[in-house]
C-alpha cells in the first residue's frame, strides 16, 4: 500500500512548474527540482485518483480513492491522506501517512468494518501499494538521500539522469535511469536495471495537465517488464493551495473522513 | 480469562438480544429512515449512474480501451449521497474429529451482505445488514451490523448513534482495555476477521481537543460477548467434569448500563493512551447460588482501567498495554462463584522478516489477584489457571502474487495452561469481485479444562468463497 500512495502522490505532485534553468545545473540539482516538481506542488493538494492493475494473464483490478496532502516544509515533511472508494473490500480504508526525510515515515491503515487503527511499520518502502505495480516509496517519494546521481547527457528538452542506490541491499534494483523534462522538471520516464544491465521496471508519464501552474502528471504507467504485468494511475479533479488545516491529518480523518474537502 | 470464567462460560445459551435492546434499534432505523426521506431524493442520485470518464483525445487513444467500460463510479457532475454494497458468501466448515455437539459442521452458512449508506450534510447514515441462512443453527436471521447516523454538532466534536462496531487497545486477537463485543464463535468457525468484533448498540462521542481524542461510549444495555455456549462448540464443564455441548445454557440477561472512555494522544510517533470504563464482565463469569435466579450464569459488575502505548522500535513496531479489572462483586476473591480482580498486561513487537513476509510476537500475562482466597474457595481448585497465566502468539503473514493471495498463520501457546491454537489461512483475491478462503483451527492442550485444551474437539477445517458487489 505504502508504494501505491508514494506513486500517487508522485503523480500528483509533478504541479511546481520550477522556471527552466541554465544548464549548468548539478544532477543533485535536478533531481533536487524533481523531487520538488514530484511531491511538494503547491503547498498542499487533492486529488481523485483510480488504478487499473493487470497482471501478466491480462487480468484486471482497480482501486480508486481520494488523496489529501500538506506540505510542512518543502523537501521536508509532509501529511497525507489516502481514502479508498473502490472495490467493495476495500471501500473505508483510510492509510495516513507522516512522511519525514530525516526518519522513517510515521504510517496508519484504518479498516472500517473492525473499527480498527492498524499502524504500519515503516521498513517495507518498496512493498507493493495495495497491490499495484506502484511500491510506497512511489507514491510519497523516495528520498533523494538514499542515492547518488549523475547526470549522463542533456538534449534539449530533457536530462537524462542516473540513480545509484548508496545501500543496495535495501533495494531491488541496481541502478535507475531517469528522463527528467527540461522544462517542467517532471520525470517523464524512469527505468530500473538490474545487475545485469537489464531492464526491469519502467514508470512512464502518459499525460501532464497545467493545474493552477503547476505542471500535473494525469496519467502514469508501470511496467513489470519481465512479465508485461503492469499498472496504470490515472488522477481527476486535482487542485492545489486549498487551505487544509493540519487537522485533517489526524486519527479524527480516519474514521470520519473529511468530507468538507474531498468533494 | 480465567478457568473459573471459563468453566462458567461453559454452561452459558446462546445469546439472544432483549427486548429492550431491539427495540431501541428499531426506532434508531426509523429515525434514520425518516432522515433520509425528507433529504427530497432526486431519483436520478440513488442509482450510481454509469458514465464514461470524460477524457482528453491524448488520453482516450493510450488508455481507453484497457480501462474497457470502467468509469470512475459516479457521475463526474455531481456524485450521489448514496452509496450502495455488498457480497454474498458461501462458508463451509466441519470438525476433524467427533464433537459432542449436535451438527459435526463447524459452519454451512450462505450470507447476504447489503450496506447502504447516505451522506447528508453534516452528516452520514450507514445501514449494513447480514441475511444468514445458518446450516449449524438452521435458522434464517437477519442480523444489522452497523444502523447508526454520525455527525458532528460541533467543530470538534464527532458522535455516532446505534449500532456499531468499535475497537479500541494494541493487541493482536488479545483484548485488554477493549471491553466492547466480541463474537469468539466466528472467530473460532473461521468467519472473516471483521465479525470477531460484534456490533454495538451505543452513543460514541469523540471529541478532540489539539493532539489529544477525548472518546467515551455509552451503552443502555451492553453488548455480551458470542461465547462458547455448545451451540456450535463444545467447552468443560467443571459440574459435569468433561466435554460438554449442551443444548441451553443458563444464563441471566443482565444486559446493564455500560461506559467505556479512553484519551489518546500521539507525540513524535510514539502512541499514548489511556482507558476506563464501568459496566460488566462481557462473559458471563459470575453464578448465582441463591434466590429466583440460583443455578444461573450471569455477567457481574467489572471495572477496568489502564493504558498503552506504541511506537517504531528498531525496523519494526512495539507496543505495551495494561489493564485492572476491578471485579467489584467479588473485590476479596473470596467467593468462588464470581471471578476474582486480575491484572493483564501486553507487550508485543512486529517487523518484516524478508520482504512480504511479515512477523510479530505478543507476550500476555494474566495475573489473578488474591490467588490464595480463590483457591481455598474454588469448588474444584485443581482446574483453575495459574496466578499468572500466560500466552505467547506469533504471527507470520506473507502476500504473494502482488498481494492477491496472503498467507497467515497465527499460534496462540501457553506455557502455563500447556495448551495452544493453531489458526492458519489462505486467502486468493480471484479479483475485485471473487475471493476464496480457506484454513483450520486447531486446539490442544494437557488437560481437557484449560483455555484452549477444552477446545480440542472443536478443531475445524474451513473453506469460504465470497462474491463482492
Amino acid at each position: 500500500m505504502n508504494t501505491i500512495i508514494k506513486g500517487l502522490i508522485a503523480s500528483t505532485t509533478m504541479l511546481i512548474a520550477v522556471p527552466a534553468v541554465a544548464e549548468q545545473l548539478s544532477a543533485e540539482d535536478i533531481i533536487r527540482n524533481a523531487n520538488l516538481a514530484s511531491y511538494y506542488a503547491g503547498d498542499d493538494g487533492r486529488a481523485e485518483a483510480r488504478m487499473l492493475i493487470v497482471d501478466q494473464n491480462g487480468n484486471k483490478q482497480m482501486r480508486q480513492f481520494n488523496i489529501l496532502r500538506k506540505d510542512v516544509a518543502d523537501h521536508g515533511q509532509q501529511n497525507m491522506l489516502v481514502i479508498f472508494s473502490r472495490p467493495t473490500d476495500v471501500k473505508g480504508t483510510v492509510f495516513r501517512v507522516e512522511k519525514h526525510v530525516e526518519q522513517d515515515d510515521n504510517r496508519w491503515l484504518y479498516l472500517p468494518a473492525l473499527d480498527l487503527v492498524k499502524r504500519i511499520s515503516a521498513s517495507d518502502k518498496r512493498t507493493s501499494f495495495v497491490g499495484s505495480h506502484f511500491y510506497y516509496e512511489d507514491v510519497s517519494g523516495r528520498n533523494p538521500n538514499e542515492d547518488t546521481f549523475e547526470l549522463q547527457t542533456a538534449s534539449d528538452d530533457s536530462y537524462q539522469i542516473k540513480g545509484t542506490p548508496k545501500n543496495p541491499d535495501s533495494v531491488e534494483f541496481a541502478y535507475y535511469q531517469a528522463s527528467i523534462d527540461k522544462s517542467t522538471f517532471l520525470p517523464m520516464q524512469v527505468i530500473y536495471f538490474n545487475e545485469k544491465d537489464q531492464p526491469m521496471r519502467k514508470m512512464t508519464v502518459l499525460k501532464t495537465e497545467d493545474i493552477q501552474g503547476h505542471t500535473t502528471v494525469m496519467h502514469s504507467k508501470i511496467e513489470q517488464l519481465s512479465d508485461g504485468s503492469y499498472t496504470e494511475m490515472q488522477f481527476r479533479n486535482v487542485s492545489y493551495d486549498l487551505g487544509l488545516p493540519d487537522s485533517v491529518f489526524s486519527e479524527r480523518s480516519l474514521r470520519t473522513p473529511p468530507a468538507k474537502w474531498l468533494n | 480469562m480465567n478457568k473459573r470464567q471459563r468453566a462458567k462460560l461453559s454452561s452459558t445459551p446462546g445469546l439472544v438480544k432483549g427486548p429492550r435492546s431491539r427495540a431501541m434499534i428499531w426506532s434508531i432505523f426509523g429515525l434514520m429512515f425518516s432522515v433520509m426521506l425528507l433529504q427530497n431524493v432526486n431519483a436520478t442520485e440513488v442509482a450510481p449512474v454509469a458514465s464514461q470518464l470524460q477524457q482528453s483525445a491524448q488520453d482516450q487513444s493510450d488508455s481507453q480501451d484497457i480501462w474497457g467500460d470502467d468509469d470512475w463510479g459516479d457521475e463526474q457532475e455531481e456524485a450521489s449521497p448514496w452509496l450502495f454494497s455488498g457480497f454474498a458468501e458461501a462458508g463451509f466448515g466441519a470438525f476433524t474429529q467427533h464433537n459432542v455437539t449436535d451438527k459435526q459442521q463447524s459452519l454451512a452458512e450462505l450470507r447476504g451482505r447489503g450496506e447502504v449508506s447516505y451522506q447528508g450534510e453534516g452528516y452520514v447514515v450507514t445501514a449494513k445488514g447480514d441475511l444468514l441462512a445458518d446450516g449449524v443453527m438452521e435458522q434464517l436471521e437477519f442480523d444489522a451490523r452497523e444502523l447508526n447516523l454520525a455527525f458532528s454538532p460541533l467543530q470538534n466534536t464527532d458522535v455516532i448513534l446505534g449500532r456499531q462496531v468499535i475497537t479500541w487497545g494494541t493487541g493482536d486477537y488479545l483484548f485488554l482495555n477493549d471491553l466492547f463485543a466480541k463474537d469468539w464463535q466466528s472467530f473460532f468457525a473461521g468467519r472473516d476477521d471483521a465479525y470477531l468484533k460484534a456490533p454495538n448498540d451505543s452513543v460514541r462521542v469523540m471529541q478532540y481537543v489539539k493532539n489529544i481524542t477525548f472518546d467515551l461510549v455509552y451503552s443502555p444495555e451492553f453488548t455480551p460477548d458470542n461465547f462458547i455456549t455448545g451451540e456450535r462448540f463444545s467447552f468443560y464443564s467443571p459440574q459435569a467434569m468433561t466435554i460438554v455441548a449442551p443444548e441451553r445454557f443458563p444464563l441471566l440477561e443482565n444486559y446493564g448500563e455500560q461506559y467505556a472512555v479512553r484519551v489518546a494522544t500521539s507525540i513524535k510517533g510514539i502512541e499514548y493512551a489511556l482507558y476506563g470504563s464501568k459496566g460488566y464482565w462481557t462473559t458471563p463469569t459470575g453464578i448465582y447460588v441463591e434466590g429466583d435466579n440460583a443455578g444461573l450464569a450471569y455477567f457481574p459488575e467489572l471495572h477496568t482501567y489502564g493504558a498503552s502505548i506504541r511506537t517504531p522500535l528498531a525496523s519494526g513496531l512495539f507496543n505495551g498495554e495494561i489493564a485492572v479489572y476491578n471485579s467489584v462483586e467479588d473485590s476479596r476473591g473470596d467467593n468462588p462463584f464470581i471471578a476474582n480482580d486480575q491484572v493483564r498486561l501486553l507487550f508485543g513487537y512486529e517487523q518484516e522478516l524478508v520482504k512480504d513476509l511479515t512477523g510479530a510476537v505478543q507476550f500476555y500475562l494474566e495475573h489473578t489477584d488474591n490467588y490464595d482466597e480463590y483457591v481455598v474457595n474454588s469448588l474444584s481448585p485443581e482446574t483453575q489457571a495459574e496466578e499468572n497465566r500466560q500466552v505467547l502468539t506469533v504471527r507470520l503473514t506473507h502476500l504473494s502474487k502482488r498481494q492477491t493471495l496472503t498467507s497467515s498463520l497465527f499460534v496462540f501457546y501457553s506455557p502455563t495452561d500447556q495448551d495452544g491454537y493453531l489458526k492458519p489461512s489462505m486467502t486468493y483475491r480471484y479479483n475485485d469481485n471473487w475471493t476464496l478462503a480457506g484454513g483450520a483451527n486447531v486446539f490442544w492442550g494437557e488437560q481437557d479444562y484449560s483455555f484452549f485444551g477444552q477446545q480440542q474437539d472443536n478443531t475445524n477445517l474451513w473453506l469460504r468463497l465470497r462474491f463482492n458487489y
